[in-house]
């Protein structure tokens, strides 16, 4: 196993490499430049060749990627040439993407700890009236888009209600203080409506999912030995249905927390969050190659790693299933 | 079984409908009934005391975006300008009626052949800091300006009058050699040439007053805390999602009278978020204007509309066939209906331009010296251009932007286009980096763009972008008597002969329709009651401390 691992992660460089070149390529090939963008209307070519020079943007595609590889392998990223100028890519990533974790890793954990139940439950019902009523009510909310639900929401809550802001973003949890002396942290009034926007489609989709596995394994062999040697129901349940229909849940968990860093595009700019999603298209229309670069590398990075992960969570799991096994197959 | 079965997903089908067209129709049930609500919300006490938006008396709340640079040597955009002027200053600024006026300057004299500004500084003048500002920060913020290692267009833009600066920028002089610091508190500028509007460049923040000190200990970050000497003080920049700025209660014009602007940067639709009384001002877009003018609205009472100093434009490429042809340029304006597009498209939002200067600019005429919508004209300007009778080259309008859709009066005028000239006119979007390559390389035949201006003096656009020579005219245009005109109006130290070298300039330009200009822009605001002296000055200028709360 623990070669295995060391295995998984020797590629890890290789792909950073290729990915890095591919991603450096493609920016610097299309058309335009992040100095241009910077100058807006007041273009002036001569000047423009100057700022490449000094920025090192005037050489050979290979000597600038050797440039910036070897500055990157010092650790210094680059800085922004025209979102935020001179701004290290540094500064400017961590927070928003920090601000794009937060809001998913609440979205996820709700998507999960609401989705599992109630797909359980859904089977648990079927073939009774519950079971068509929930399953189609889910099919209904995973289909519609944020886009739709967004803005009467927002009109509903901010304007006519007045309970919520209309967007923006102020941290996770308030501090709520109970005469002066008792402080109970409750959530940001911020949060609510992305979460809700965010998390509802995705536990549609949790539900739907774990409702299928656990009538499939209900049919099971295993299920029906336990059965036939007289378990109590309950234990079938717990002991031989749960778990099972759990498994492939875990590759939805896995794959969900791969892109906890990326930003929810449409959410975060309909709604003002200062996320990485509203960053990084802004960077790649303004050809800020050093920041497209940064999120594209640390996207790669924690995607590799969630996936070794999630093959190892599932290795332990699923007695089925034999990490490193293949070569003894 | 299954007939139970059908039914249950048809309830449960049912459900979701009901939810989801229920929730839908609420809400537009509800909007029927929009301004009594909107009423509640404006007033403020509708808003919940979750949301703590800071409506302390003394706090002015506006909506912002990240400044690109607060570097005043770098930053050209006007985003960024915004809190440039109110954080910095110069040695001349601009008053809420675009006077240049005195900012660190408490003086200035010019020389008889007026190529030698000598500016005496202000006493009182001081950085956030407290040092007092002089000679020697005027001297070391233009050599900072002009150093080749920042490459700073807006530098080269407009601090090239400045006799040695473009040897500095080139790299090839150490110094500024028309700027001499004449003792602790005069500072003298020689020009290349006497150039009447010198002064009204020096508003523009390159030419800003910095503490050089401050910027070479930190040349990274230090505008994020800058030590400039405007009427305000940054606070806190957090970025992407607020900034807070400070009142200097020791700026040499008058201490401001609102203690803290809080921009918010986050948060969605400015409008929604005024109402719901989280902030004081917000600009209405065209999907909002007919419900801010009905008079039933409580929004009306808070509405302002002013003009503003920019311009848009279509602008041809003179040289890339088939706009080569004067006649052909002349029929694509002749056969666009601005006045319409202005009055229907934009709901009169904006006013069809009537020349390239703006109103409130110096030169400015009312007369209408573009070309009106005349369909039969068009045809017979087509005719005559070497190009009748036989098909067009194939044309295509780039602007930027994104979506399956191009600007709302893009479509119109090809569809103009299309049924009066009987051109079928392409729509191309590009984001803004390939579209200025794509400019820059001479590969656009017509373009949507703007310009706003910088400063208040027309040479800021006829000359920059209509001079064949100046290094900002995108249209590989070239015309020896316009060139003539813009080169006399440069020296032309009587304003009202240059005013009407200027005035002919533009007829120039207009004549041979290198652009077309469409729209000046103004500007549509609501502004809380409670929030005095507020402006919307025609182009960026220092406005907050003559701003006051009364709550």
């Amino acid at each position: 196993m623990g070669a295995y691992v060391i295995r998984r992660l020797l590629f890890l460089p290789a792909t950073l490499v290729i990915v890095s070149f591919v991603t450096f390529a493609i920016a610097r090939f299309g058309p335009g430049d992040p100095m241009s963008v910077a100058a807006g209307q007041l273009r002036d070519p001569e000047v423009l060749e100057r700022a490449r020079a000094e920025k090192g943007l005037d050489g050979s595609i290979f000597e600038q990627y050797g440039k910036w590889a070897q500055r990157a392998l010092s650790g210094d990223f680059g800085e922004s040439y025209s979102i935020q100028r001179g701004r290290t890519v540094r500064e400017l990533i961590m927070p928003r993407m920090w601000v794009s974790a937060q809001l998913n890793i609440i979205a996820i954990t709700l998507v999960f700890a609401i989705g599992i139940p109630l797909g359980l439950l859904a089977a648990w019902f079927q073939g009774r009236w519950l079971d068509p009523v929930i399953t189609s009510m889910l099919l209904g909310l995973s289909a519609v888009p944020v886009l739709v639900v967004i803005p009467p929401t927002l009109w509903l809550f901010a304007i006519k209600l007045g309970l919520l802001p209309v967007g923006g973003w102020d941290g996770v949890l308030d501090i709520y203080w109970i005469a002066g002396v008792i402080a109970i942290p409750i959530p940001d009034p911020h949060l609510y409506i992305p979460i809700a926007v965010m998390t509802i489609p995705g536990f549609a989709g949790v539900a739907r999912l774990v409702r299928v596995t656990a009538l499939q394994v209900q049919l099971e062999d295993y299920v029906r030995t336990a059965r036939a040697k007289g378990l109590p129901e309950r234990q079938v349940a717990l002991r031989h249905v749960l778990p099972n229909s759990l498994l492939p849940v875990v590759t939805a968990i896995g794959l969900s927390l791969a892109g906890v860093l990326e930003g929810a595009f449409f959410t975060e700019t309909l709604l003002g969050i200062p996320g990485i999603g509203s960053l990084t298209f802004a960077a790649v229309v303004s050809r800020d190659y050093d920041v497209i670069l940064a999120v594209t590398l640390i996207l790669a990075t924690f995607f590799i790693v969630m996936n070794l992960v999630t093959d190892l969570t599932y290795a332990r799991v699923d007695p089925r299933v034999r990490v490193g096994a293949s070569a003894r197959v | 079984m299954s007939q139970n079965r059908m039914l249950a997903i048809l309830l449960g089908v049912l459900a979701a409908l009901v939810l989801v067209v229920g929730g839908l129709s609420a809400v537009l049930l509800l909007s029927g009934g929009s301004d009594g609500g909107s009423d509640s919300a404006s007033d403020g006490s509708g808003s919940s005391g979750a949301i703590d938006s800071g409506a302390t008396s003394g706090r002015l709340r506006l909506p912002g975006g990240d400044p690109i640079t607060l570097d005043p040597a770098l930053a050209g955009d006007a985003g960024s300008a915004e809190y440039i002027v109110e954080l910095f200053g110069g040695l001349m600024t601009l008053d809420p009626n675009l006077n240049v006026t005195l900012d660190l300057a408490a003086s200035f004299d010019v020389s008889p052949d007026g190529l030698v500004y000598t500016f005496k500084l202000r006493d009182n003048a001081v950085f956030h800091n407290g040092r007092a500002v002089e000679a020697n920060d005027v001297k070391c913020s233009i050599e900072r300006a002009t150093e080749r290692r920042l490459a700073s267009s807006t530098a080269a833009a407009y601090l090239n009058d400045i006799v040695g600066a473009r040897e500095k920028m080139a790299g090839s002089a150490q110094n500024v050699r028309g700027v001499e610091v004449v003792d602790r508190k005069t500072v003298r500028i020689t020009i290349d040439a006497p150039k009447p509007y010198f002064l009204a460049k020096l508003t523009y923040p390159t030419a800003f007053v910095i503490d050089c000190q401050q910027a070479e200990s930190n040349p990274r970050n230090w505008t994020l805390k800058p030590n400039g000497t405007g009427p305000y003080k940054m606070r806190e920049w957090r970025l992407g999602e607020r900034i807070v700025l400070e009142a200097n209660t020791a700026y040499h014009l008058g201490a401001p009278k609102v203690s803290q602007v809080l921009y918010q940067i986050s948060g969605g639709s400015a409008l929604t978020r005024f109402e719901n009384d989280e902030l004081d001002v917000a600009s209405i877009s065209v999907n909002d204007i007919d419900r801010v003018r009905d008079r039933n609205n409580p929004l009306n009472k808070l509405y302002t509309e002013s003009p503003s100093l920019s311009i848009s434009y279509l602008a041809f490429n003179t040289k890339v066939p088939p706009f080569d042809d004067v006649n052909v340029r002349r029929a694509f304006g002749l056969a666009i209906d601005r006045q319409r597009i202005a009055d229907v498209t934009f709901n009169k939002m904006i006013a069809p331009a009537t020349g390239i200067l703006m109103p409130q600019l110096p030169g400015f005429t009312p007369d209408d010296k573009t070309l009106k919508f005349d369909p039969e004209e068009a045809k017979r300007a087509l005719a005559a251009s070497k190009y009748a009778g036989r098909a067009l080259p194939a044309v295509a309008l780039t602007e930027i932007g994104a979506g399956a859709e191009g600007a709302i009066d893009t479509q119109a005028f090809i569809e103009q286009w299309r049924q009066v000239l009987g051109v079928q006119v392409q729509i191309k979007q590009t984001d803004a980096a390939t579209f200025f390559a794509d400019v820059d390389a001479g590969r656009l035949q017509l373009f949507n763009s703007g310009w706003i201006m910088d400063y208040p003096d027309p040479e800021n656009v006829l000359d920059l972008k209509f001079h064949s020579k100046s290094a900002l005219n995108d249209l590989d245009y070239e015309n020896a008597t316009l060139d003539g005109l813009l080169e006399r109006a440069r020296t032309e130290r009587e304003a009202p002969a240059r005013l009407r070298l200027y005035q002919d300039a533009e007829r120039e330009v207009l004549k041979d329709a290198a652009w077309i200009p469409l729209y000046f822009a103004r500007q549509h605001v609501v502004v809380k009651a409670a929030v005095k002296g507020w402006t919307e000055p025609p182009m960026v200028i220092p406005r907050l401390r003559f701003v006051s709360i009364e709550r």
